[in-house]
């Protein structure tokens, strides 16, 4: 009944809302199901990472270098390259003097020796982010006033330029790096090592620096949609916590194996389901739609091939040759 | 001075948190990083009875035990199914699920929480002692933290324990050897998460505030580091844990005098630090598992716990060596024929997918003697032992054990009615000593149940000293008496062979069954274990093999099935399935 007395309008603008920022989640999430996919490493780390992008980016702008041509900051675009390749570079030294040397040593347990690692990179990280600069949030914006916030809409539709930005260079990247995937030697070489590392190192894949490669490319992602998110909103030490945990419900929910678009679809379907869920039920509870459905997913998950899924999926077959 | 008391009241509060973590982190290996939210549970029935009804403080903390325990029962039931990565992400779920909605909810105070717990006209009692400055508290959070100890050693600590580091190390393996992981872990997180909303619900009382961010995840961190840091699997640990992180923030504030909102992010930050640094030096903790205070200020191993040593390789030599014998073709099929059944299949079929794996077979295993499964590669006898064992369940057929049907039993279930198996892979539970390995076979041990451990410590003793006991008798028969005390490890490959026929014989059930014992091992080792399978079926044991070295299966086998594709194609003894060109052929293929 509540559902008819909400307008189209407002159905429109929801949709649009969730398309929006599920590119976002998407992107995050496919960086993540990347890294956690072919490395095995559970990066809860790349909550900080996003954090760092958004702060760079900012520092770089605002700041600029202590002397020469860029004291009084650098032009807005190449902060924000510089930044996200600086934090890829970050999230590949994470890998390759971090992840790798515990891997090597605890063996057997490396799942949650490196999840503990990851925990400690990034509530330290975080913690770092707010002593150096603060623990309130800052206004990020162009100073050349070349990039500006700007209001758009069709129909009755209204959103930023800047969500439209977001998209294009959101989608554009998860093509291009599909593209890879599929017609590249690297791609073929990740793949790979995704299903079977020892095997991909016998037949030549050097494996660790697929796994370099991996949070290169992740933390890319992860970078992108940091500047782009610290630009629409503000950057405060604690940004990254809620679009990364969503991506990790993403992630998880596409399938950590599966190819970034279908992540990346899951990204959006994962957005619009939090904001249709508005229309029913209270903001409040809207925060933690998501992970209700995650709980929901993780249940049916592992009431897979209980004797209770089977009668449930029988009953669904025989409705199913009914129909 | 009662500034220092307050900390010393934290200190413990968190300690009995970290406590009940460690007993399910360390011990069972389920991670959670939302344990904090099982502490609001406890923290705000308390706060709610307290504030709005005025109920007796210690009535309302029971009752948040009780509704905690309920909620970690179930929680498990989804838990236990999950890889790792997964069981991470359901706990980082559920707490932000759990706090997200009280976060809603204005009876619960909504974001705030609840607040001025302790004040009139309901301010805390302990058993009618007031609790108004830090040191009221110091004993009924010592008695608390006493209490969550006692229980935490007594269930890590003992048999019960020893099951729950199986789970952690390999469930399949643990359930195999009759152990009913279904119940222990759903128990352990049961236990565990009433513990927690205890040790929550005095840290809610303590601050007279119940709130979703002080349960939030810094919180559940803050505990998590602890355990981590401590030693997982180390009760002791946790304590000096507790005692020095918890320590960071008086020693930021009062010796370095950090402001408050700056101390703490540094502690934070150092807690990162500490837990990366942990995991690149020293990923076991301060105190890794099985190690004393004292044997660690003496810089000295423990005993009973050696830290992974290097092991030579020594085979060991037994009186009788009957695998020289001459093998007697009459003598076998009479013993054969002459033998009573003990179990036997009927009609079992499985496919998987596709591919049929097992396609009505029909066969019979009899008291006392030794029969083989032989066959090329992928003919489908480890799946027969998993048809048997019920570790998957066959698509028809049945499995009758001296006239019972045992079809629908799990891995444990046919273990505990006397039908024990080994593996081709070992599945030895690798950080646990050999002798502790072959405990695990040995069934009927109280320990292992909790009531006992709490009702009956005296019979539980003496069962216990029974049980190894036996376990040093399994261990010497296959003469690895002087590897007790060694980590499974850090043996050879045929040293593990011989530590799983000691852990599937001290099960001392009625059928044995063993997958490729001699598989991979060196000529010198499969004399010995040839002696040992012997020995166990000349004590009337009914032993069923699988095995590719064709001199083993000659010299043990009473009678043998031959497998191909599925299907048994025959039946006879060794030889005579061997003279059969066909058979030939198809085990060693075409020349």
């Amino acid at each position: 009944m509540l559902a008819l007395s909400i307008s189209r309008e407002i159905f429109a603008q929801l949709t649009a809302n969730g398309i929006f920022r599920g590119a976002s989640y998407g992107l995050i999430g496919a960086g993540f199901a990347l890294i956690l996919g072919v490395t095995g490493r559970f990066h809860f780390a790349y909550g900080f990472t996003y954090t760092l992008a958004a702060y760079l980016a900012y520092t770089l702008h605002f700041r600029g270098t202590p002397f020469g041509p860029f004291s009084n900051g650098f032009p807005f675009i190449i902060s924000g390259i510089i930044a996200v390749l600086f934090v890829a570079m970050i999230g590949m030294g994470i890998e390759k003097f971090i992840y790798r040397p515990i891997v090597k040593r605890a063996g057997a347990t490396a799942l949650l020796a490196v999840f503990v690692a990851a925990l400690g990179i990034g509530i330290s990280g975080q913690s770092l982010v707010a002593l150096l600069w603060g623990q309130q949030s800052q206004g990020f914006y162009d100073q050349g006033g070349i990039v500006k916030k700007d209001a758009w809409g069709i129909w009755k539709v209204t959103f930023e330029n800047l969500d439209v930005f977001q998209f294009l260079t959101s989608t554009s990247l998860i093509i291009a790096f599909a593209l890879v995937l599929k017609h590249t030697s690297l791609g073929r070489q990740l793949k790979a090592t995704r299903v079977n590392p020892d095997l991909a190192t016998i037949i030549g894949i050097n494996a660790d620096r697929i796994y370099l490669v991996c949070f290169g490319i992740g933390t890319l992602f992860v970078g992108v949609s940091a500047f782009w998110f610290g630009l629409q909103y503000t950057v405060s030490p604690d940004m990254g916590a809620r679009p990364v945990m969503t991506a990790f419900v993403v992630a998880f929910m596409a399938g950590t194996a599966s190819s970034p678009i279908r992540v990346f679809l899951t990204g959006i379907g994962v957005a619009l389901i939090e904001q249709w869920s508005s229309m029913f039920i209270r903001t409040q509870w809207t925060q933690i739609a998501v992970f209700i459905i995650l709980f929901i997913y993780l249940i049916a998950k592992s009431m897979n091939g209980t004797p209770l899924s089977r009668k449930i999926k029988h009953v669904v077959r025989l409705q199913g040759i009914r129909g | 001075m009662q500034i220092w008391i307050n900390y010393l009241d934290q200190i413990m509060i968190y300690a009995a948190l970290a406590l009940s973590l460690n007993l399910l982190l360390g011990y069972a290996g389920q991670v959670s990083v939302a344990h904090a939210a099982f502490g609001a549970i406890g923290g705000y029935t308390m706060g709610y009875y307290v504030v709005n009804n005025n109920t007796n403080m210690v009535l309302t903390i029971a009752l948040g035990a009780v509704i905690a325990f309920v909620v970690g029962g179930l929680i498990a039931l989804v838990a236990m199914r999950l890889t790792v990565d997964y069981l991470i992400l359901l706990t980082l779920a559920w707490g932000n699920v759990l706090l997200g909605v009280i976060g809603t909810m204005p009876a619960l105070g909504a974001t705030y929480g609840i607040l001025n717990i302790n004040i009139e006209p309901h301010s805390l009692k302990f058993f009618g002692l007031p609790l108004e400055k830090p040191s009221d508290w110091l004993l009924p959070i010592f008695i608390m933290l006493v209490v969550v100890y006692s229980i935490c050693w007594r269930l890590g600590e003992s048999a019960f324990g020893r099951v729950l580091k199986g789970i952690r190390e390999d469930v399949v393996a643990t359930q195999s050897l009759g152990k009913n992981t279904f119940h222990v872990q759903i128990l352990v997180f049961a236990i565990t998460s009433a513990l927690a909303a205890v040790a929550g619900a005095y840290n809610a009382a303590w601050l007279g505030l119940s709130s979703p961010a002080g349960f939030g995840f810094t919180f559940s961190l803050t505990i998590f580091a602890i355990v981590i840091f401590g030693g997982m699997g180390n009760l002791r640990g946790t304590l000096i844990g507790a005692f020095v992180l918890t320590s960071l923030d008086p020693i930021l504030r009062r010796v370095v005098k950090l402001e408050q909102d700056k101390a703490f992010l540094v502690q934070i930050m150092i807690y990162g630090v500490l837990l990366v640094v942990l995991m690149a030096l020293r990923s076991q903790g301060i105190l890794p598992e099985g190690r004393t205070i004292r044997s660690y200020l003496l810089r000295k191993n423990n005993d009973n716990r050696a830290e992974m040593v290097a092991v030579k390789d020594t085979v060991p030599t037994f009186v009788k060596r009957s695998s020289e014998a001459e093998v007697d073709q009459t003598a076998r099929h009479l013993k054969w024929d002459n033998a009573e059944i003990i179990l036997e299949a009927r009609g079992l079929s499985k496919s998987f997918g596709g591919i049929v794996a097992a396609e009505n077979l029909d066969f019979v295993l009899k008291k006392g003697t030794i029969t083989a499964l032989v066959g090329p590669n992928g003919a489908g006898k480890t799946t027969v032992f998993n048809l048997l064992t019920g570790a998957i369940r066959p698509d028809a057929g049945s499995v009758w054990l001296r006239g019972r049907d045992i079809t629908g039993l799990t891995l444990d279930g046919s273990a505990r009615v006397g039908l024990v198996r080994s593996f081709q892979d070992v599945r030895l539970f690798q950080r646990l000593t050999c002798l502790d390995n072959v405990l695990f076979g040995v069934q009927g041990q109280t320990g292992e149940k909790i009531r006992s451990l709490f009702i009956t410590p005296g019979a539980v003793k003496r069962n216990d000293s029974a049980s190894l006991d036996k376990a040093m008798e399994w261990l010497t028969f296959v003469g690895m008496q002087e590897f007790a005390h060694i980590p499974t490890g850090s043996l050879s490959y045929g040293q593990t062979k011989l530590i799983s026929l000691a852990r599937v014989l001290a099960a001392e059930s009625e059928v044995i069954l063993l997958d490729e014992p001699a598989s991979g091992i060196d000529t010198k080792w499969v004399d010995s274990m040839l002696d040992l399978v012997l020995a166990i079926s000349e004590q009337g044991r009914t032993v069923c093999i699988v095995e590719h070295n064709l001199r083993v299966v000659t010299q043990l086998a009473d009678h043998a099935y031959f497998m191909e594709l599925g299907r048994i194609t025959a039946e006879g003894t060794v030889d005579e399935l061997t003279s059969s060109p066909r058979l030939a052929q198809a085990y060693f293929g075409t020349e």
